[in-house]
C-alpha cells in the first residue's frame, strides 16, 4: 500500500502535475471564502478545461477545488458569521463569538490546523482502508440510513445554545422547510408554489440567509461600536499548550465521524460537521461553554468536514459510483477523458488512482502553508468599518446564491430567511437546528419510505437487519440514558434544596 | 498621444455601429440554456457543443444552467426569449416526457420551440448483479411467477428511466416493483448493495460496472443492438417485440427562429458532430453523435410524447 502511495507521490511531484494540485487548492480556497459560490459551480465551470488535460491532472485539479473549499469555508464563518459553504455553518457557532472577543486569529488557526489534521486522517484512511470502507458503505440500505438519521437527530437534539425544547422546535421548522419540492417516493409536488421550487429550497440559500443575512441586519441595527483592538501578533494567533490539549480529542473524534459520513454515499461534509459538533457537546464536561467561543466546537466540525471531503472519494474511486453532486462531476471528468470509472480503476489505472490520492496529501500540506500566513491578513479585514463592508457582503451573497442555480427566487428567499433568522434570534431561537432538520428530515423520509416500499410495509425490518438493529438499539439506549440522567439530576436538585 | 486616442474612441465606435447592425449572424455572444444541474450530463453536452459552436461561428458561446422541475423551468424560460438565434437550449429526452407528465406547462412542448438538430442518441441498458440472472428472459419469468418480486431501481419518479421500466412491464405483461432513488448513481449503489434487482440506466452508469464484472448488462432498450456492445441483446429480440427506447440530446431555440439562422445553426451543429474531438467526447458519454434535420428532430419529439403519454396513462402515474 505504502509503496503504491510513494509511486503516486512520484506522479504528483512532477512539476507539470504539481501545478494543477496547486491551482486546484488555491481556487478552492478562494471560492470557499466567497459566500454561496460553491465547489460545484467552480468545478463545472472548469470542466471544459479538462478536455485539454489528461485524466490524472484533471481530477487532481478538480479534487483540489473541492477539498480546498472546505478550508476556505470557515474563514467567513469565523470573521463575519457568514458560512462560505454549508459544511462550515457549524463553525459559525463558536468561531464568530471568538472573533467578537477579539480572538479571530486563534479561531482561524484552530480551524486551519484542525482542517489539516482531519484532512490528513481522511487521506490516510483512503490509502489504508478504501476497499473495506466501501464495502461497509454498500451494506447501508434504506433501513440503515433511516435509523442512522434517527440516531443522529436524537444525538444532535442538543445543538444550539438555548433550551432543548426550543432547539427541537427549530428542528421541526427545518424538517417542514425540507418538505418543499418534489417528493422522491411519489414524485408529488409538495408546497411548490412556483416551478423554481420544484427541487426544493436550496441549502445554500437557507444557510446564507439564516446566518449571513440575519447577522448583517443585526449588526447594522446595533449601536455598539465594533471592538477596535484586533490582535494580529503571532502570539495571539497560536494556541497555548493547554489549548492544544483541549482540541486534540475533538479533532480526532471529528475526523472519525467525518471519515464515516464522507464514505457513505448520500451523506457528506455538512452532516458530518453537524454530528461532530453535537458529539462534542454530548461528551463535554462543560457543555455550557458551547456557544461562547469554545475551541472544541471549532476543532471538531472543521476536522470532520475535511475528513469527509477526502473519504467521499472512496465510493467514487473504488466503486465508480458518486456519493454526491461533486463526485458526479469527478466521474464526468474521468469519463470525458476516456477513463471508465469502476472497481477496476485501481488495477487498470494505478498511476491515476494513486496519483490522485497522493495529491490529496500534497494539497492538504499546501493548504496549511497557505492558510497560516494568511490569518493575519484575514483578521485585518475586521478593521474595515462595518458600514463599508456590509454592502459588499450582501452583493457577494446575492451573486453566490444566484450562481448556484441561476435562480432569482433563491436570492429573494435568502433575503427572506435572513429576516426570519433575525426575528428568531430576537426571541432567542437558534437557527442552527433548522439546518439540521432541513438536511436530515428529507433523508429520513426518503429512506424510511423506501424501506417500507421494499419490505411491503413491514416495520420489523428496522430491528431485524443487523446494522439497522444496532443503530436502533443505540438510539433507544441514548434516549433511556438521557431521560434517566435527567430524572436523577432533578431528584438531586430536589434533595439539595429542601421544600420551604 | 493617449489623450488623442481616447478622444477618437467615441467617434470610432459611432462609425462602427452601422456596420455592426448589418453584420451577419452571429455578431455577439450566444448562450445555450439547459435545465439541469451544473456538471450533469446535459451540462457536459452543452459545454462540448458550446466549445465547438464557438470555434465554428467565431463568437463566444456560453452555457447557462437553469435547473428545476425536470428541465421545465429552462424550457419555460427559453420559450419566452427572443427568437434571434442568441438564446439556444439543450433539449433532452426528458422534454417529451415532461410534455406527457405535467398537467399544466406554461409552454407548448412542440409549438413553442424551433428544433434545430439532435446531438446524440443513447439507449438504456438493463443491469443486474453479476450472475444473478442468466438472461433477461429469466428476469421476466421470475416476475411473471411472482408479481412485484423483481425490484427495479430508477433515477426518479417520471424520469425516462422510470418510464422505460414501466413500458417494459406493459409490453411483457408482468408486474415489477419500481423503486425510486435520487438519480441513477444512487440506484446503482443500491444495486451493488443488493437492495434491488435491476437498474435501467444509461451506458455510462451500467457498462463500467459490467466491464469490471460487477454487473451483467442483460439487455439494451434500443430497437437494434448497440454498435458499442454488439453482444448485448435487445429487449425487442428477446422479451418485448418492437421495444425501442432511445434517449437523446439536441439543440433547440424559441419558436419562430428565422429560417436562415436555423440553417446556419443546423449546419454548424452537424459540422461539429463530424469533428473527431467532439465525437469522442460524446461517445465517452455513452451516446452516439447523431445529427438530424429540424423536421426529423421535431417528428421524433412528437412520437415520443405519444409513447410516454400512453405509458403514464397505463401505469397510472400521477400527473403533476
Amino acid at each position: 500500500m505504502l509503496e503504491q502511495f510513494m509511486m503516486g507521490l512520484g506522479v504528483v511531484m512532477q512539476p507539470s502535475v504539481l501545478v494543477y494540485a496547486l491551482a486546484g487548492v488555491v481556487i478552492g480556497q478562494l471560492i470557499g471564502v466567497l459566500p454561496g459560490i460553491g465547489a460545484i459551480t467552480a468545478i463545472s465551470l472548469l470542466l471544459p478545461i479538462t478536455f485539454h488535460l489528461d485524466a490524472t491532472s484533471s481530477i487532481i485539479l478538480l479534487a483540489g477545488i473541492y477539498y480546498g473549499s472546505q478550508y476556505g469555508g470557515s474563514i467567513a464563518s469565523i470573521l463575519l458569521n457568514l458560512p462560505g459553504t454549508p459544511s462550515s455553518v457549524v463553525t459559525c457557532l463558536e468561531g464568530y463569538p471568538m472573533a467578537q472577543k477579539g480572538r479571530a486569529g486563534l479561531a482561524l488557526f484552530i480551524a486551519a490546523f484542525s482542517s489539516f489534521i482531519g484532512g490528513m486522517i481522511g487521506v490516510a484512511l483512503v490509502v489504508a482502508a478504501a476497499i473495506p470502507m466501501a464495502s461497509i458503505a454498500l451494506r447501508f440500505g434504506a433501513a440503515e440510513y433511516a435509523m442512522l438519521v434517527v440516531l443522529g437527530l436524537i444525538a444532535a437534539s442538543l445543538i444550539g445554545t438555548g433550551s432543548q425544547l426550543r432547539s427541537l422546535a427549530m428542528v421541526l421548522v427545518g424538517i417542514a422547510l425540507g418538505l418543499v419540492g418534489a417528493d422522491t417516493t411519489t414524485g408529488f409536488y409538495r408546497f411548490v408554489g412556483m416551478p423554481e421550487l420544484a427541487e426544493g429550497i436550496s441549502l445554500v440559500s437557507l444557510a446564507m440567509g439564516l446566518f449571513g443575512v440575519s447577522e448583517i441586519i443585526r449588526s447594522v441595527n446595533s449601536e455598539a461600536p465594533r471592538q477596535t483592538r484586533i490582535a494580529v501578533s503571532m502570539r495571539d494567533i497560536l494556541p497555548t499548550r493547554a489549548e492544544f490539549r483541549e482540541i486534540t480529542g475533538p479533532i480526532l473524534r471529528g475526523a472519525g465521524i467525518g471519515s464515516f459520513f464522507g464514505a457513505l454515499p448520500g451523506t457528506g461534509a455538512a452532516i458530518a460537521s453537524f454530528m461532530a459538533y453535537a458529539v462534542e457537546k454530548r461528551v463535554s464536561r462543560t457543555p455550557g461553554r458551547f456557544g461562547t467561543g469554545h475551541l472544541p466546537g471549532i476543532a471538531a466540525p472543521e476536522s470532520s468536514n475535511n475528513a469527509a471531503a477526502q473519504t467521499s472519494f472512496i465510493p467514487t474511486l473504488t466503486l465508480g459510483v458518486p456519493g454526491d453532486a461533486v463526485m458526479a462531476l469527478m466521474i464526468g471528468a474521468l469519463v470525458l477523458n476516456g477513463v471508465i470509472p469502476g472497481p477496476r480503476l485501481m488495477i487498470d489505472q494505478p498511476t491515476l488512482f494513486w496519483g490522485v490520492i497522493a495529491s490529496f496529501f500534497i494539497g492538504n500540506l499546501i493548504l496549511l502553508l497557505i492558510n497560516i500566513p494568511l490569518i493575519r491578513l484575514w483578521v485585518l479585514l475586521l478593521r474595515i468599518p462595518y458600514r463599508k463592508l456590509y454592502p459588499v457582503i450582501i452583493i457577494m451573497i446575492c451573486v453566490g446564491v444566484y450562481s448556484h442555480r441561476t435562480s432569482v427566487v433563491d436570492v429573494v428567499l435568502t433575503l427572506g430567511f435572513g429576516i426570519l433568522g433575525y426575528l428568531l434570534k430576537n426571541v432567542r431561537f437558534e437557527p442552527a437546528p433548522i439546518l439540521l432538520g432541513f438536511v436530515l428530515g428529507p433523508l429520513f423520509e426518503e429512506n424510511f419510505r423506501r424501506a417500507m416500499l421494499l419490505n411491503g410495509g413491514d416495520f420489523t425490518v428496522f430491528a431485524t437487519r443487523p446494522i439497522s438493529g444496532t443503530l436502533l438499539a443505540c438510539t433507544v439506549a441514548l434516549l433511556v440514558y438521557s431521560l434517566a440522567s435527567g430524572l436523577a439530576a432533578r431528584r438531586r436538585a430536589r434533595r439539595a434544596a429542601p421544600p420551604s | 498621444m493617449l489623450k488623442t486616442l481616447f478622444a477618437a474612441l467615441p467617434l470610432a465606435l459611432a462609425l462602427s455601429l452601422p456596420a455592426a447592425a448589418q453584420s451577419p449572424y452571429p455578431d455577439h455572444t450566444i448562450r445555450i440554456v439547459h435545465g439541469f444541474a451544473a456538471g450533469g450530463n446535459a451540462d457536459t453536452v452543452s459545454r462540448i457543443i458550446a466549445d465547438a459552436l464557438s470555434q465554428d461561428l467565431g463568437q463566444a458561446v456560453i452555457v447557462e444552467a437553469r435547473p428545476g422541475a425536470g428541465g421545465t423551468v429552462a424550457s419555460g424560460y427559453v420559450a419566452q426569449q427572443e427568437a434571434d438565434g442568441y438564446t439556444l437550449q439543450l433539449l433532452v429526452g426528458g422534454h417529451p416526457v415532461a410534455a406527457a407528465l405535467y398537467n399544466s406547462l406554461p409552454f407548448d412542448s412542440l409549438d413553442d420551440f424551433t428544433f434545430i438538430s439532435t446531438v446524440g442518441q443513447f439507449p438504456f441498458f438493463v443491469g443486474a448483479q453479476h450472475g444473478r440472472f442468466a438472461s433477461i428472459q429469466e428476469v421476466i419469468d421470475a416476475a411473471r411467477a411472482n408479481p412485484r418480486s423483481i425490484r427495479i431501481g430508477h433515477a426518479g419518479v417520471g424520469s425516462t428511466q422510470h418510464l422505460t421500466g414501466e413500458l417494459l412491464g406493459l409490453e411483457t405483461g408482468v408486474q415489477f416493483l419500481h423503486v425510486p432513488y435520487q438519480g441513477g448513481a444512487a440506484a446503482t449503489t443500491a444495486l451493488m448493495g443488493g437492495e434491488i434487482d435491476l437498474v435501467i440506466d444509461a451506458g455510462t452508469v451500467i457498462l463500467g460496472q459490467a466491464d469490471a464484472g460487477v454487473f451483467d448488462a442483460l439487455a439494451v432498450t434500443s430497437g437494434e443492438r448497440w454498435d458499442d456492445r454488439p453482444d448485448v441483446p435487445t429487449l425487442a429480440e428477446t422479451v418485448a417485440p418492437g421495444f425501442d427506447v432511445l434517449s437523446w440530446t439536441g439543440i433547440g431555440a424559441p419558436a419562430g427562429l428565422p429560417a436562415d439562422i436555423a440553417e446556419t445553426l443546423n449546419a454548424a451543429v452537424n459540422r461539429a458532430l463530424q469533428d473527431e474531438g467532439v465525437r469522442e467526447r460524446i461517445l465517452a458519454l455513452g451516446a452516439s453523435p447523431v445529427g438530424s434535420t429540424g423536421e426529423e428532430f421535431r417528428a421524433m419529439v412528437e412520437r415520443q410524447i405519444a409513447t410516454w403519454t400512453r405509458v403514464i396513462d397505463a401505469a397510472e402515474i400521477e400527473r403533476r
